[in-house]
């Protein structure tokens, strides 16, 4: 090895650890990245509200505008949504008795809310669900059984439900439509 | 010490000597060498956090100071672990020789002018001495895990810890010379409180001791860049890796704070030690000033740059390692004995004075050009003051 | 000796002395730091030096390939998230375009430039970590962080559009699932403001360190021909001096209209095709995509972002093979359709599989250290290796 060249990488060293030195000295007086989840955020903010409406968190189900059309159940690539619904002409419709997502085989993929007709499964920005036992991650979402839904040509005018569809069709209105623009 | 013992027991036998040594002892070491090395944990966590845009420990007592004894605590808690095909006697063994390698060290170091344990005549030689006997606590550790990856890092540890020796010694000398003797308190005696009267900027040479002596010390004491005997990502944890609780911890320990015992001989070698301006008549308020000023001088440049620099750099392979000592080191380190020696044969009187005052406008020039690279750093990133936060304990509620 | 069903020879030898000197078999396991993901290497090494390293794959194998037989056309796309968990968008892209040619679906242009755009966001994305983890692997733990500093702010860009951080399902077969959401293509400009300036930061932090360099230059050099041989793609390949990037040698989707260099290795540092060379290739194409980011938001036109696609989809018997250029290389799909709703069969060809292949070759009398360093250049990651 010659002595320039010696002397070239000594000199390489000093200057190349002297700029790496600068840089996490710069850093030393930058602000940290840190969100301090969950003890200290900012006065009355809630992760889960400033998450975007898009976010796959834990799967939901609106009962009231449910219409039993087990499109869901198809679509979910993994089998962890269970519906079981009958024709009832007393009630005047479908009546579900069940309706359970197992949340612990669900990957949150998001194949099941697209095609529901009223956006009343629906993912919500919610993720914290981790609990201590496995049964516990089964959402029942049927307690008695429930008429399902038929939505009215005319649009929805009952006070209780028009907002909860509303919001289902919202979510389906972020969806690319087939074709339309 | 003899003076106190005989001064509380009339009859002072060895038993008494011993007592008071082991309580002596104790308080050092209890009082003052292990919170070094924890609270040096919690300076190292957060510092290495803000380096990394993120916040170190904060939750363990105020800003996390706590957090050392936490962690202290819970290792002693935790369950004693020994491998069945292991050493079982060295195996337990080593940790306590690393200890005493690391601790034995705080018996010469001079604290103040008065406050130092024993002032040996050859008090630095014995530093040398006593830090070796961290290779065998190692190799010990590497040997008796019974673990392929255990023996790599104890032997990689073994040579450069044994390799680095040298230039460790050789950069003592030029300071060895200028003082004309190797006890701790002369060397700082001879030197002033001005940076230019400094062994580090008494010549050209005794500046490229100091530089070559501190990554010598760097790589004994296992430190990045230096740090592949404990290379996480490639040995798990090298010789350390089968222990587990209070034994990993007394490794460790061992190594932070060795990094305060790097501190305080290169404070003495090459920085001026404890000594200050003024001299004043209360001795209390003489002997606080000097333990500050050497302390702050110790952990500034012993703890706080070693471990800016373990954050920055990465690390060097074990025949990069053995090149650069052989190499590099080793040469430069004979260079500086050899210029130092001869500069002080002949350099006159004059020339010594221009040098000193050469060499410390030119590193307060360094410090200058360093200081405009930063601020370069902070504007090229397009930062702008509501980006920047300077208090180091503060925490940040929202995302930059 | 066995393990784990194959022979390592241990190699004795005996000198004049009678004294035995026996190689040392380490098994690198499959949990150990700095393996990208659950990948084993046996390693048989006398001392510090290796004289074989073997690798043992399998550990993360979930038999996707067989999955998407059970769940059909649409099902599989959430799958091909985890076929590659680090460049999700590219496998969502390659398995989309597969069946798009098979049922001679059109994908509206708009739809191509979503997916450009998310494809060269997610390259961003898995190049910050591979030169993370690279530089973590090799002892600098700063340039990791900051590199995933970068990545959360990708994440939540990403978050915004698809609504995950990780497995995105962003496409769909007829073109992507969501539209570019209102005030996200701001974002994204902002996004590379503040991002190429970092980039040239990251370099002068760690890139041309000279420590970060002796340990990189020299180390594991790979010929252009040795890297054909053994069917490297991507930045490996294109860091031994062979300059084929499919986007422009057999190109797909809206790349035709895009400006940009494939950036090839150059030795500059050591040897063409060594460590160093595929790290700063990554580097180099970082910045790559942020230029065609920055074409893509100002030609991206306006309509439809998805082609009507029957839910039931039953694409004509047939076979096709499609590559695109992911992240690591050029990753090919082959599949094929028997006219009902599942297919027939699938088959993922991905660049960490043989680049794998080239370890126990370039590795030889290496250290174990520069093992690491191999391992974390050639970007290997095991769900990609194992599928």
């Amino acid at each position: 090895m010659g002595l320039a060249t010696y002397f070239r990488s000594i000199k390489d060293a000093i200057a190349t650890i002297g700029e790496g030195m600068a840089i996490t000295a710069s850093h030393m007086v930058r602000k940290p990245f840190t969100i301090e989840y969950p003890d200290r955020l900012p006065d009355g903010v809630r992760i889960q509200d400033t998450l975007p409406f898009r976010y796959r968190g834990i799967l939901e189900v609106d009962l009231e505008i449910c219409t039993a059309c087990l499109a869901c159940e198809r679509a979910c690539p993994i089998d962890c949504i269970v519906i079981e619904a009958e024709k009832d002409k007393a009630a005047g419709g479908l009546v579900m008795t069940r309706f359970d997502i197992d949340m612990a085989k669900c990957m949150y993929c998001g194949l099941c809310s697209e095609p529901c007709p009223t956006g009343s499964i629906h993912h919500t920005p919610e993720f914290e669900g981790a609990d201590y036992s496995l049964e516990s991650l089964v959402r029942r979402f049927v307690r008695a059984p429930t008429v399902a839904y038929r939505p009215k040509k005319a649009g929805e005018t009952d006070p209780v439900i028009k907002p909860i569809l509303d919001r289902g069709m919202r979510y389906l209105a972020e969806f690319a439509k087939g074709g339309e623009s | 010490m003899a003076d106190l013992v005989q001064s509380l027991f009339a009859e002072a036998t060895w038993v008494h000597y011993l007592v008071v040594a082991l309580l002596f002892g104790a308080i050092v070491v209890f009082g003052l060498v292990l919170p070094i090395a924890g609270i040096t944990t919690w300076v190292e966590r957060r510092i290495m956090g803000r380096m990394q845009s993120r916040i170190g420990p904060n939750r363990v007592g105020p800003a996390g100071f706590l957090q050392w004894l936490a962690d202290g605590i819970k290792n002693m808690l935790k369950e004693d672990i020994v491998p069945t095909a292991a050493d079982g006697p060295l195996f337990r063994f080593a940790p306590y020789v690393v200890m005493v390698g690391f601790v034995g060290t705080f018996a010469v170091l001079p604290f103040t002018s008065a406050l130092i344990i024993a002032d040996l005549n050859v008090g630095i030689l014995y530093v040398t001495a006593v830090t070796a006997l961290v290779v065998v606590g190692i190799l010990m550790a590497g040997w008796a895990s019974n673990n392929k990856w255990s023996l790599l890092g104890g032997i990689r540890s073994a040579a450069q810890i044994v390799s680095y020796e040298i230039p460790a010694g050789l950069s003592i000398f030029p300071i060895v010379m200028l003082t004309g003797s190797l006890s701790m308190q002369e060397i700082i005696k001879l030197q002033g409180w001005a940076p230019w009267s400094w062994n580090l900027f008494a010549n050209p040479f005794a500046f490229v001791a100091f530089f070559i002596f501190f990554v010598s010390a760097l790589a004994e004491g296992n430190r990045t860049p230096f740090d592949l005997p404990e290379a996480e990502s490639e040995l798990v944890a090298g010789f350390a890796t089968e222990y587990s609780g209070m034994r990993n911890l007394l490794f460790f320990m061992a190594e932070w704070g060795n990094l305060y015992v790097i501190g305080a001989i290169v404070t003495t070698l090459f920085l001026g030690g404890w000594q200050i301006p003024f001299t004043f008549e209360s001795k209390v308020v003489q002997h606080l000033l000097e333990f500050a000023t050497f302390f702050l001088k110790a952990y500034g440049v012993g703890v706080l740059v070693p471990i800016w620099l373990r954050w920055t750099l990465p690390r060097i392979r074990v025949d990069q390692m053995m090149s650069m000592c052989w190499k590099y080191l080793v040469p430069i380190a004979f260079v500086n004995l050899i210029g130092t020696a001869a500069w002080m044969i002949w350099s006159p009187v004059w020339l010594q004075v221009v040098t000193r005052m050469v060499l410390v406008v030119s590193a307060a020039a360094a410090t200058m050009m360093f200081a405009h690279r930063v601020v370069y750093h902070l504007e090229y990133a397009k930062l702008t003051r509501a980006h920047l936060l300077f208090n180091p304990l503060a925490t940040t509620r929202s995302p930059g | 000796m066995s393990l784990a069903g194959f022979e390592v020879e241990v190699q004795r030898s005996k000198d004049d002395g009678g004294v035995v000197t026996e190689d040392m078999t380490l098994s690198m396991g499959p949990q150990h730091p700095s393996t990208h993901g659950v990948l084993r290497f046996v390693i048989r090494a006398d001392g510090e030096v290796m004289k074989e390293a073997i690798p043992d794959i399998g550990y993360l194998h979930r038999s996707i390939e067989k999955i998407a037989e059970k769940v059909g056309w649409h099902g599989f796309i959430p799958y091909t998230d985890r076929v590659d968990y680090v460049a999700a968008m590219f496998c969502n892209h390659g398995w989309s375009f597969a069946c798009e040619q098979l049922a001679g679906i059109e994908v509206p242009k708009r739809a191509e430039y979503c997916r450009v755009i998310a494809d060269e966001l997610c390259r961003i994305h898995s190049h910050l970590l591979s030169v993370g983890s690279m530089a973590m692997d090799i002892g600098a733990f700063t340039p990791f962080t900051h590199a995933i500093r970068e990545r959360e702010y990708l994440n939540d860009l990403f978050e915004e559009l698809c609504g995950a951080r990780l497995t995105f399902h962003y496409m769909r077969i007829g073109g992507v699932g969501w539209d570019l959401p209102t005030g996200w293509i701001d974002k994204l400009s902002h996004f590379l403001d503040r991002f190429e300036p970092l980039v040239d930061e990251y370099d002068r932090l760690i890139s041309f360190n000279k420590i970060f360099v002796e340990r990189l230059a020299g180390v594991a050099p790979v010929t252009a021909e040795e890297a054909i041989d053994f069917n490297l793609v991507g930045p490996n390949l294109r860091a031994s001096g062979v300059r084929y990037d499919v986007r422009k040698d057999e190109p797909y989707s809206v790349y035709p209209e895009l400006e940009f260099d494939v950036p090839i290795g150059t030795g500059e540092k050591g040897i063409v095709g060594d460590c160093f060379d595929r790290y700063i290739v990554r580097m180099r194409e970082m910045r790559e995509s942020c230029r065609i980011l920055r074409q893509c938001i100002t030609q991206i036109p306006d309509g439809p972002v998805i082609a009507k696609v029957p839910r039931n989809l039953k694409p004509p018997a047939g076979d096709v093979y499609v590559r695109l250029e992911s992240a690591r290389g050029d990753m090919g799909w082959y599949v094929v359709s028997d006219g009902t709703a599942f297919p027939h069969r699938c088959k993922i060809r991905t660049g960490s599989f043989s680049a794998i292949s080239i370890v126990p070759k370039i590795s030889r009398n290496l250290m174990i250290a520069d093992l690491i360093a191999v391992i974390a250049s050639l970007d290997l990651v095991a769900p990609e290796i194992d599928r």
